[in-house]
């Protein structure tokens, strides 16, 4: 297990290398160049240069790569040139807003689809299993902005229920103390994934019922409640525990759109500013943070399947 | 009273249509301390009456009407929470596949303590204790070690036990064991078997054995219950159903095995297939496939009606006495010939001191070499054009690498092949595809050998397509004249693999095989996955294609009597080795290997009184592994002959006939001298 985690590592360094390598590339691509876009349609060329000798701009690619490595190295994602603060404070700024609103609405789907998805199986073909199917496809096939205009259309504007906006505050105290205005983003990216674990766990949950072990169960006399928590579900699990950790970079992802519906001022809200505005550092911050946390999932996926079923052993 | 009494049960299976009528009035009785042996091919209505006295039937199945009395308690009026006190408590069960009946996530001692729990009101201690008793009782080695290995770690043949263990953990009153042994080798069917056997003398309880296999009946069970598309067609003690069968499907459903004396040159094979039972025939469910069916058959159901107190049926034309047990003893005779003529024959396929080693490898970055497992070790054996070579040996053996060495999609790693006199992987691989054709490999399971998605057409034409061979017109009628050769008509043609029985798709992967006008065919487990009856039609057809084009056929089979009815010589293979081989007879009756020997003694015969006085020579234990196999003789750790010289030593291939070799130190025949003129290997 130690050698399988060492090598898992010694793999991840390399993915991630290589995932700052091309967004470094991709981001000097992109047309007009950070300068103008920071001081302005009607700088001059001279401010320009300035602003390029600053930030290190004007020296070959390469060499500015291997600068920003060697910050990278020392913990320093390096200075946004837009908001004059550095990178490292912004996202331990709003990373936390994030993970509170994204994860708990992974939390919250995770309880609903769980036992909605073991329902639907052990009464599959009924018509609450014919009902629930259609909520989830209705849900999977709506994109997320467009679920989340609707809520607040039905919501906030109609019913005035909930606020459209997000709460606004800049600590996360301030976006906790006030929880009704979490209420619809919180809502929003719930259903969304609540869409795809309830019908991934009513298949997996229908493949182990269809096991024979389950009929050993039952011979033995166990009642249905022993043998679908004890029994099924330890087995139904093993695949959506893999897709949790799997959904990890989407602490930041599912947000960039839904932060943006609902004007949360989350990390997703942050990299959609940052990308509009060319802020090279904290842009490549945030994509190398998506970078780990997509790596990191993929090893706690490996890790909870091996610690799941006894039967993976990794060498 | 009998301790279960099954009255008229029907149980159904709905369907999107209509519904399966599985089980149609059956009765059945056991009294405490018996066995009584429910057979039946796949489809008959076996496996549903055991799960209907569990009422343990399918989302869709219930019970349409009848009673399950056990003790007098009639199980069908149980509520479901009544039920399952008598789950587990009452009766235990036992399922075929020991690999997948066992949840893979639970630790075996917390899977049986849970019913121990459950049914004993006991507390968890107590329960695992128990469940080390019981693992005790099932022999199983070091229980106390054991009691936290999960499913994985352990062998089939002792998942079985676990499952055993389970079943009896609460001593039942009633095992229901369905197919117990069907999926383990026949060594450790020997061991399971026997093992069953001795546990309900111990406890004193009764045994509904549900199998498809006659051998099994017959030297366990005390009366026997044959079931014919979900009805009850004949029953009596197991001496007086195979002494004196009553029912023609009883009859021919003994006459389509194969004999393991080798007495029958050809199989009695049954026309058809078993009635579709959401529409089930009215009269007798069999007479469609009867051989004495009149019009009374077709019209009126026969009811069981007995001719003595304890054997009954459910014919209006039982089969005598003597028109039964019609043996032909031309086999023995033409293994006779087959010696005589092996001095002409010439060698097709020689395999020369032949090994193949997988490499294991461990490590995260380097993957250091951790061992070999010796699939094959120096393996010789040379196959003369137009004979059929049987190779027999239990999972694991080396058998299958041997037929996919053979066919040339394994290379072996040591040793050569030669075919016609030519190194076979001395081609370049532009001259590889035109050896190959003559090289064919029949498959095991018809279901996944067939290419769902294509046409039949399609599937025997695709040989001739990839070798380029005739026009299309001439491929068309090729495949035409193959399907009519394996007895399947031109229309087949459009059709897709689906559509076919078990049966039929075998005869559709024989007419691709035979596509290209082989030499040799491979065929590895060419029956294991069909019906006895169906089983025999293929066996039969096997033989007359062997006769029309000259094949040269390898059968591989774990199945001693498909070998010995198809086979001229066999060889029997252990751990890697060949250990011994010779003609049918010699293996046979005349064996010289002690695990020959064993093997022979562990197949269960559909004969019963061979089977109650057989002495048993159990084989102990498992197979060891073939990443490290024992030193010199490979079988000596199991062997109770087994002496130091054997572990020092490897014995060396000796003469003990003309055909006939073996590899062992203290054979249990004498070695002869060669007779002077006869060729040998």
């Amino acid at each position: 297990m130690i050698a399988f985690l060492v090598k898992r590592v010694g793999q991840s360094v390399v993915v991630l290398i290589g995932v700052s390598i091309i967004a470094f590339i991709l981001e000097h691509l992109l047309p007009g160049g950070p300068a103008k876009a920071i001081l302005g349609g009607r700088a001059s060329p001279f401010q320009i240069a300035a602003f390029n000798h600053a930030n290190g701009l004007d020296k070959p690619l390469w060499q500015q790569y291997g600068i920003y490595v060697w910050h990278l190295l020392h913990g320093n994602l390096g200075r946004s040139y837009k908001l004059n603060q550095t990178v490292n404070s912004v996202l331990a700024n709003d990373l936390p807003k994030s993970i509170l609103l994204v994860g708990s609405a992974l939390v919250l789907s995770l309880l609903i689809a769980i036992p909605i998805g073991v329902f639907q199986a052990v009464r599959r073909n009924g018509i609450f299993d014919y009902a629930a199917t259609s909520v989830s496809f209705l849900l999977y096939s709506m994109p997320s902005f467009w679920l989340g205009i609707i809520l607040i259309l039905a919501f906030a504007v109609n019913l005035h229920l909930f606020p459209a906006e997000a709460p606004q505050g800049q600590s996360i105290g301030s976006i906790i103390s006030d929880p009704r205005a979490m209420f619809l983003p919180v809502i929003t990216l719930t259903l969304v994934s609540y869409a795809s674990f309830t019908r991934y766990m009513r298949s997996s949950a229908i493949e182990a019922l269809a096991q024979d072990w389950i009929r050993t169960a039952k011979a033995k006399g166990l009642s249905q409640r022993v043998i679908l928590f004890k029994h099924m579900l330890r087995n139904a699990l093993i695949p959506i525990a893999t897709l949790v950790g799997l959904s990890l970079p989407s602490l930041i992802t599912a947000g960039i759109v839904t932060e943006s519906v609902f004007n949360f001022p989350g990390t997703g809200f942050r990299f959609i500013n940052a990308a509009s505005t060319e802020d090279y550092p904290l842009l490549l911050g945030i994509i190398i943070l998506i970078g780990v946390l997509t790596v990191v999932g993929n090893l706690l996926a490996d890790i909870t399947y091996a610690v799941l079923d006894p039967r993976v052993r990794y060498r | 009273m009998p301790l279960l009494e099954i009255d008229d049960l029907y149980t159904n299976i709905r369907l999107k249509k209509g519904e399966v009528k599985a089980v149609g009035g059956v009765s059945i009785s056991v009294n405490a301390g018996e066995t009584v042996g429910l057979v039946g091919e796949s489809g008959c209505g076996k496996t549903m009456t055991g799960m209907s006295i569990m009422r343990l039937l399918p989302a869709a199945g219930y019970i349409a009407s009848g009673r399950v009395l056990l003790d007098g308690r009639d199980l069908v009026k149980l509520s479901e929470e009544e039920m399952r006190a008598v789950r587990g408590n009452d009766i235990g069960m036992i399922f075929q596949d020991p690999m997948t009946s066992l949840n893979p996530c639970l630790t075996i001692g917390s899977q049986i303590a849970e019913s121990v729990a459950l049914h004993k009101k006991v507390n968890k201690a107590k329960a695992m204790e128990r469940a080390i008793e019981v693992l005790e009782l099932v022999g199983m080695p070091k229980p106390k070690e054991r009691i936290n290995d999960y499913p994985h770690q352990l062998s089939g043949g002792l998942r079985q036990r676990v499952m055993i263990a389970m079943a009896l953990s609460c001593e039942p009153k009633l095992l229901i064991a369905d197919e117990p042994t069907t999926a383990l080798d026949v060594t450790i069917q020997a061991q399971i078997l026997e093992l069953l056997d001795s546990l309900k003398e111990k406890l004193g309880m009764a045994m509904l054995l549900i199998t498809h296999d006659m051998g099994v009946i017959a030297g366990r069970a005390d009366r026997v219950v044959v079931m014919y598309a979900g009805k009850v067609v004949e029953q009596a003690p197991t001496e007086k159903i195979f002494a004196s069968t009553n029912h023609p499907y009883t009859e021919a459903l003994l006459a389509s095995i194969p004999k393991m004396d080798g007495s029958v040159a050809r199989l009695y094979s049954i026309p058809g297939i078993p009635p579709d039972l959401s529409n089930p025939p009215t009269g007798c469910r069999f007479a469609e496939r009867c051989r004495l069916a009149s019009d009374q058959c077709r019209t009126s159901e026969p009811q069981l009606t007995s001719n003595d107190q304890d054997h009954s049926f459910a014919c209006f034309h039982p089969v005598g006495i003597e028109a039964n047990h019609v043996k032909v003893a031309i086999k023995v005779e033409a293994e006779e010939i087959a010696r005589i003529e092996h001095a002409d024959r010439k060698p097709l396929m020689v395999l020369d001191h032949v090994s193949k080693e997988f490499e294991i490898t461990k490590g995260a970055i380097l993957q250091r070499k951790a061992g070999t497992l010796k699939a094959v070790t120096d393996l010789s054996l040379t196959i003369y054009d137009g004979e059929t070579i049987g190779i027999v040996g239990e999972s694991g053996c080396g058998k299958s690498t041997t037929g996919s060495m053979m066919v040339a999609l394994e290379r072996p790693t040591g040793g050569k092949i030669l075919f016609n006199g030519e190194d076979l992987f001395g081609h370049k691989p532009k001259e590889l595809r035109s050896v190959r054709s003559n090289l064919q490999l029949m498959f095991q399971d018809p279901y996944a050998s067939l290419d769902p998605r294509m046409r039949v057409g399609s599937i025997i034409r695709e040989p001739l397509d990839i070798n380029k061979i005739g026009t299309p017109q001439e491929r068309e009628k090729k495949v035409i004249s193959l399907l009519s050769e394996v007895g399947l008509s031109a229309k087949a043609v459009e059709r897709y693999p689906h559509e076919f029985s078990g049966g039929q798709r075998q005869r559709i992967g024989l007419a691709r095989a035979l596509a290209l006008n082989p030499k040799l065919i491979v065929a590895d487990e060419p029956v294991s996955a069909l019906d006895v009856s169906i089983r025999s039609q293929v066996l039969n057809l096997m033989k007359d294609l062997q006769r029309t084009h000259g094949l040269t056929y390898v059968v591989i089979s774990h199945d001693l009597s498909v070998v010995r009815f198809l086979a001229d010589r066999i060889g029997v293979m252990y751990l890697g080795k060949l250990v011994e081989i010779g003609t049918g007879y010699d293996i046979y009756e005349n064996p010289a290997h002690p695990y020959t020997a064993a093997l022979l003694s562990a197949v269960p015969e559909p004969e019963p009184e061979r089977e109650k006085t057989k002495i048993r020579k159990v084989i102990q234990g498992e197979l060891p592994s073939a990443i490290n196999p024992p030193s010199g003789c490979r079988f000596r750790t199991r062997c109770e002959r087994a002496t130091d010289l054997c572990a020092q030593q490897e014995p060396p291939m000796t003469s003990f006939g003309v055909l006939h070799q073996a590899a062992c130190h203290f054979p249990l025949i004498s070695n002869v001298e060669i007779r002077s003129g006869a060729a040998t290997n």
